[in-house]
């Protein structure tokens, strides 16, 4: 059995690689059917703001790619729902609606059932 | 399970250690390394963060000392094959990169 | 340069073969780059690089071989969504063929 692994994706789609990393490795994974699940922490939320023009700054569309994460074989999203809620962001209007809002301490188990953990 | 936590970044303009303290369960460390060790600043936000949590937190010593940054009694300066021990010991660590 | 010529036209592709512009796909490109891998191109092709130009314009990436299963499974069903029939077309590699003649880039995730 493949060990489990979970991304904590937790930097905004704008402010550098990061996100597009963090993204590509849960991709792969899921290419491959590990066992994998992302989670959306601190600025990280920010890549599930709907509406975002990625044309504006002449990069390639995160958001769009994150809708394919499904179609991916990657069903294990969760949002940490205080990111959300500081960073004003209401949770009915994120662009991923399979992403499952956490709270901290749902966020404390979800890190405990991984084997791995990556935070990016 | 238990999970080592590993900050490297100092903790003033940046989430990570507020993030890392809300998620941390009972059974995890936390490691501060570099910058991060600037969180046991006395008399700074974090430095208070982190006291009001009975934490097993542990610093290098070579980067507090590096950083003048006096260790108080409720952290624990370690070297570096205390990390490879305590990485040992825990399930997984997650390096807050 | 590696180019395909389509009349008067030399049309720029890389070193796999993939289009250097996507904005150069067509129909008749199509075909010609089917030629090219000795593929003469059915209706079943076609309807599977519709497909792949879909799943582009959609997610704004070129799926791995996996997605690409699950998604033709999801939008043609499960007689055509799986592996035997995306091999027979696409001479074992789909996900890395059929984006190439459907002008999409080489799936990045394809390892």
């Amino acid at each position: 059995m493949a060990k489990s692994l979970l991304i904590i994706s937790r930097q905004s789609p704008w402010s550098g690689p990061g996100a597009r990393e963090a993204l590509d490795i849960v991709l792969a994974g899921g290419a491959f059917d590990l066992p994998i699940g992302l989670l959306f922490l601190d600025d990280g939320v920010f890549q599930l703001a709907a509406q975002q023009n990625a044309k504006a700054l002449q990069q390639k569309d995160l958001s769009a790619n994150l809708q394919a994460l499904p179609m991916f074989g990657v069903e294990e999203l969760f949002v940490c729902s205080d990111s959300v809620a500081e960073r004003g962001l209401a949770p009915e209007a994120l662009s991923l609606e399979e992403a499952q809002a956490l709270a901290a301490d749902e966020i404390t188990a979800l890190i405990d059932r991984y084997d791995q953990v990556i935070t990016l | 399970m238990s999970t080592l936590h590993v900050l490297s970044h100092s903790p003033f303009g940046d989430d990570r250690l507020s993030s890392c303290l809300r998620v941390i369960g009972a059974n995890d460390a936390l490691l501060l390394s570099g910058d991060a060790a600037y969180a046991l600043q006395p008399g700074t936000a974090p430095f208070s963060a982190l006291n009001d949590r009975s934490l097993a937190l542990y610093v290098l010593a070579e980067d507090a000392q590096a950083r003048a940054i006096e260790i108080p009694d409720w952290a624990k300066a370690i070297e570096y094959p205390a990390f490879v021990e305590l990485s040992i010991h825990h399930d997984k660590v997650n390096s807050w990169l | 340069m590696n180019a395909l010529t389509i009349g008067a036209r030399a049309i720029e592709l890389d070193k796999d073969g993939f289009l250097v512009e996507l904005s150069d796909w067509s129909a008749d490109v199509a075909t010609a780059l089917a030629a090219a891998e000795d593929i003469e191109l059915s209706p079943e092709h076609w309807e599977i690089l519709e497909l792949l130009r879909s799943f582009y314009a959609e997610f704004q990436l070129s799926p791995a071989t996996r997605p690409l299963i699950k998604y033709t499974a999801l939008k043609l069903g499960p007689e055509k969504g799986n592996s035997l029939h995306l091999n027979r077309l696409f001479k074992g590699t789909p996900a890395k063929l059929a984006a190439k003649l459907a002008g999409l880039p080489k799936p990045t995730n394809c390892l």
